[in-house]
């Protein structure tokens, strides 16, 4: 999931400063799972700034409220044709992709980032989230024990331990588990330490070319025979 | 005035239409065991406010005769409680005593006005006839009620002893109803109902009870000194004073029993025993009752009957025989056999028989007689083999219990004004689905023991020498304590909005009972008899999808924050302070009152139903609207009836301070109240609080001077 945190409050009333009247868009996916931007929190956000509006702010903006499934689809958004008209702008709760769509498929409209969109990771208890991926393009957590050392570990060090690990503890801070000690574990458990006695070249760190495509369909020419 | 004229009942069809609500609660064990399918969960949660007289209209609706039924009901609703599988059942029978009494039931006055002209007879005054008589003054009918003995009440006045349930009650009640226009007459026993009706009226319902004693069926039951219980109840009651003897014994374990057992100590018996031929186990009768009976020093022979009763008046032998317990019979009980060579003798004065009664119907009423003498009547309709002649009550049952009559009458009641309005009877449905299923070991395991305050009772000593009642009526706080221990079956959380749901697992990492569930296909689940509405995985819900059942619990907080910022808008007091309190609990009555500094305070208070429904967004608003400070009141983590309620409210708390940081206004303009907390008073603490504001405002204000 992706993981994101509201932008401060005094952030936002700077960027929406120049709108009357804005919409607080929320998103009912993954902004919703980690608290950034679901409808609680686009009704939170709403509460606040109207607060701040009415204690000694000299703006006057006037807010719309909603929140829709998903902000990366278009079919979603198609929803909020009638709402947006009448808006200055959009202000999304919405991870970076939504906030992109959202300008894609509004493109009269400015939308604003209510979020830092931060990185895809897991809840590790209620309310608290840890980063799990990199998105790297060239996954090997087969041979990690089905631990991440790009993320996981501060260096990203694809042959660990280094000397920094103490005690099953980064040098870094004594709140982070050291990667490497972690995937030993996990493969000493799973009785493939051999694993371990490999060496991983390093990886490909040249720059990723973006912007990134999948194609998951067939190109299919439904003109002539087939074969 | 409460006015019971013109409203048509509850149970009634008027217009057969189902009306469209977004109540979602379901029907809680409590409701479904009465026969009145009275609405106690609501009435215990306004107890449980303090709103005590709100929880008596609550109980009128729901009940002809309220005060009765919180003296001598047998509560089956108790036996159903589910609390009762955490720790003790909720006292509702004492709580309902308590909103009687201090809701000002006496003053409670009733009009009915005559809509019908169809005359309509009630044969009998017990419990049955009474309550028929209620809803068919209701409902606009001319009615009378013939009772064959001198004073009204049936059962209710010659059966129950006077230290159960006070004449004074009963005459209360009775006197209501010939305010609404019915029509009593006393010593007129009904011996043919063709006279009825001659004499004009078109409907008769018939409930005579069962007021004949059985027979044990020995040697010598005819002697004198030998007497049944029911008569021997209905002397005493009706003011006779029959001279029994030092030494008793009866016969019998059901109610009447006992209640022959106790009467005859008050009467100046110096040897009570009972002889009950099974084990305390099987014995039928109420068993706080029997407590109360071997506390005032009824001995109670279990596995023992008499075979024999010998001598003459005040002489008596009784010869018993010790009973063993063998296989079950048809009512579940195991079957008492007689152990050979076990007799034994006892001298007695006095026996008083108490083994079951029967109806005894005048054959004269040529109705259909079935098991038991009891009158043969369709269980739906309560019609009988005769056109217009209806019946209910123990006289259909055989003995039962007072609710039960009281609902047999509301119910003939209806049937009886279908049959005069020439309507087909529809027989009314229960709009609310009933809770099913039994509280889960990890849910009880997680609910918070509350003891069970019983009332107070008089003391053996004192309440064997007179008729006066035993149990006494709880004091404010008792009954607002008990009334907390409800678990509002049936009224928590549901997720309404199933498309909103991300299935973020919030509710489930939130609830302190371990309710909400993932299901086999991932849905979130979150089961009705599980859930103890506490209500904080509806404040805490990401997706705002979760409410609960209760239109009222929904909107309660917006509501009443409205209606405060309205007020105070008008008042224009300043610094507007707003305070979130609690009302349950002592909250509504004694420790709110010291909070409540009024309008010219500019102190603002806003109800809630427990400060874990306090959201993040109604601090805010308070301070949008104005305020200058809010706080919030309510028990500590340690007194509230539920789990972990302070603690999220304080979460919420925190959250509004960081928005108040960033907006520049003083975080300590937000603050929280244990008012059951050690140490300060939250009188001087509120006072403290409240001075701070006014600095900040003061300050505030003139940093807007200056900036203009």
């Amino acid at each position: 999931m992706i993981v994101a945190e509201q932008k401060p409050l005094e952030e936002i009333r700077r960027l929406i400063a120049p709108y009357e009247k804005v919409l607080i868009l929320g998103c009912g996916t993954c902004m919703t799972v980690c608290g950034a931007g679901g409808e609680r929190e686009g009704s939170l956000l709403h509460s606040a700034l109207r607060v701040a509006q009415t204690r000694g702010g000299d703006e006057a903006h006037n807010f719309l409220e909603y929140t829709v499934k998903r902000q990366c689809d278009f079919e979603f958004l198609d929803m909020l044709e009638d709402r947006v008209g009448e808006v200055d702008a959009i202000l999304s709760l919405g991870c970076g992709i939504g906030v992109q769509v959202i300008a894609e498929r509004f493109p009269d409209i400015p939308v604003l980032p209510g979020v830092n969109t931060s990185f895809m990771g897991a809840s590790k208890e209620l309310g608290v989230w840890d980063e799990r991926c990199a998105a790297c393009g060239e996954c090997r957590l087969d041979e990690t024990g089905g631990i991440c050392p790009i993320t996981r570990c501060v260096k990203g060090i694809l042959n660990g331990p280094c000397a920094g690990s103490k005690s099953g503890k980064c040098e870094v801070s004594s709140d982070i588990d050291c990667a490497w000690v972690l995937i030993y574990e996990r493969l000493e458990r799973l009785g493939q330490l051999e694993k371990m006695r490999r060496y991983y070249p390093p990886r490909n760190f040249r720059t990723i070319p973006r912007p990134r495509r999948i194609v998951s369909k067939a190109d299919i020419d439904l003109g002539g025979n087939d074969g | 005035m409460y006015s019971a004229g013109s409203d048509a009942f509850k149970s009634d069809h008027s217009d057969g239409v189902k009306k469209t609500s977004f109540d979602h609660t379901l029907m809680p064990p409590c409701q479904d065991a009465c026969p009145l399918h009275m609405e106690i969960r609501e009435y215990v949660d306004l107890i449980a406010q303090g709103r005590v007289m709100e929880a008596l209209q609550v109980i009128r609706d729901g009940n002809p005769f309220p005060s009765i039924c919180a003296h001598v009901c047998t509560a089956p609703c108790e036996t159903a409680c589910r609390r009762g599988q955490v720790d003790n059942p909720v006292a509702i029978r004492a709580l309902k005593r308590f909103a009687v009494e201090f809701g000002g039931d006496r003053m409670i006055q009733l009009e009915a006005e005559t809509r019908h002209e169809e005359r309509t007879a009630i044969v009998g005054s017990g419990p049955a006839g009474l309550s028929a008589a209620y809803y068919l003054r209701r409902l606009g009918y001319p009615v009378t009620i013939f009772e064959a003995y001198s004073e009204p009440g049936g059962m209710l006045r010659v059966g129950i002893p006077k230290y159960r349930l006070p004449g004074e009650i009963l005459d209360t009640e009775v006197q209501r109803l010939i305010q609404m226009g019915v029509e009593i007459r006393t010593n007129t026993p009904v011996v043919s109902l063709d006279l009825l009706f001659d004499m004009g009226y078109k409907a008769v319902f018939v409930t005579v009870g069962a007021h004949q004693g059985l027979r044990l069926g020995i040697e010598g039951e005819e002697s004198p000194g030998v007497v049944d219980g029911a008569t021997f109840l209905r002397e005493v009651n009706l003011g006779f004073k029959p001279s029994i003897g030092e030494r008793i014994a009866v016969v019998g374990g059901g109610n009447v029993a006992i209640d022959a057992a106790r009467t005859a100590l008050r009467l100046g018996a110096r040897e009570v025993r009972i002889l009950y031929r099974r084990s305390r186990e099987e014995m039928p009768a109420d068993p706080a009752e029997i407590e109360q009976a071997i506390e005032e020093g009824v001995e109670i022979l279990f596995l023992a009957t008499p075979t024999k009763i010998a001598g003459e008046d005040r002489q008596l032998g009784l010869t018993c025989i010790r009973m063993e317990l063998g296989e079950p019979d048809a009512s579940g009980r195991r079957r008492p056999t007689p152990i050979q060579g076990s007799e034994f003798n006892m001298g007695i004065d006095t026996v008083i028989t108490a083994i079951g009664q029967a109806p005894q119907i005048p054959g004269d009423f040529r109705l259909r007689i079935g098991r038991g003498s009891t009158i043969q009547v369709d269980p739906i309709t309560l019609t009988t083999n005769r056109v217009g002649v209806f019946a209910g009550g123990d006289a259909i049952t055989g003995p039962a219990s007072v609710v039960q009559a009281l609902a047999t009458g509301r119910e003939a009641a209806s049937r009886i004004d279908d049959y005069l309005q020439h309507r087909y009877p529809l027989v009314s449905k229960d709009e609310k689905e009933a809770l099913a299923g039994e509280l889960l070991p990890k849910t009880i395991e997680m609910i918070r023991k509350l003891t069970r305050f019983e009332p107070l009772t008089v003391s053996p000593e004192a309440r064997v020498k007179e008729f006066e009642l035993v149990e006494l009526v709880y004091d404010w706080e008792s009954a607002i304590n008990e009334a907390r221990r409800c678990l509002r079956c049936g009224m928590g959380a549901e997720i309404l909005f199933q498309d909103k749901c991300a299935t973020c697992l919030t509710c489930l990492r939130v609830c302190p009972y371990h309710v909400p569930y993932l299901d086999d296909s991932g849905t979130i689940q979150i089961p009705a008899d599980q859930c103890q509405a506490c209500g904080i995985c509806v404040a805490e819900c990401p997706a705002k999808a979760i409410v609960l059942r209760k239109p009222q619990d929904r909107r309660q907080i917006d509501e009443e924050l409205d209606h405060v910022l309205k007020s105070a808008a008008q008042a224009k007091s300043k610094p507007l302070i707003i305070g979130f309190s609690c009302q349950y609990g002592l909250y509504g009555t004694g420790a709110l009152a010291s909070l409540w500094r009024g309008a010219k305070a500019g102190i603002w208070i806003v109800p809630v139903l427990c400060v874990a429904k306090i959201e993040t967004e109604h601090i805010l608003q308070a301070f949008e609207m104005g305020a200058e400070g809010v706080f919030i009141a309510g028990c500590g983590q340690e007194q509230c009836a539920r789990e972990d309620t302070a603690f999220w409210a304080l979460q919420r708390m925190e959250k509004a301070k960081k928005v108040l940081a960033q907006i520049g206004l003083e975080p300590q303009r937000l603050q929280a109240f244990n008012l059951y907390a050690d140490g300060e008073d939250p009188a001087t603490a509120l006072d403290k609080f409240t001075e701070r504001i006014g600095e900040f405002y003061l300050a505030s204000a003139i940093k807007q001077e200056v900036k203009t």
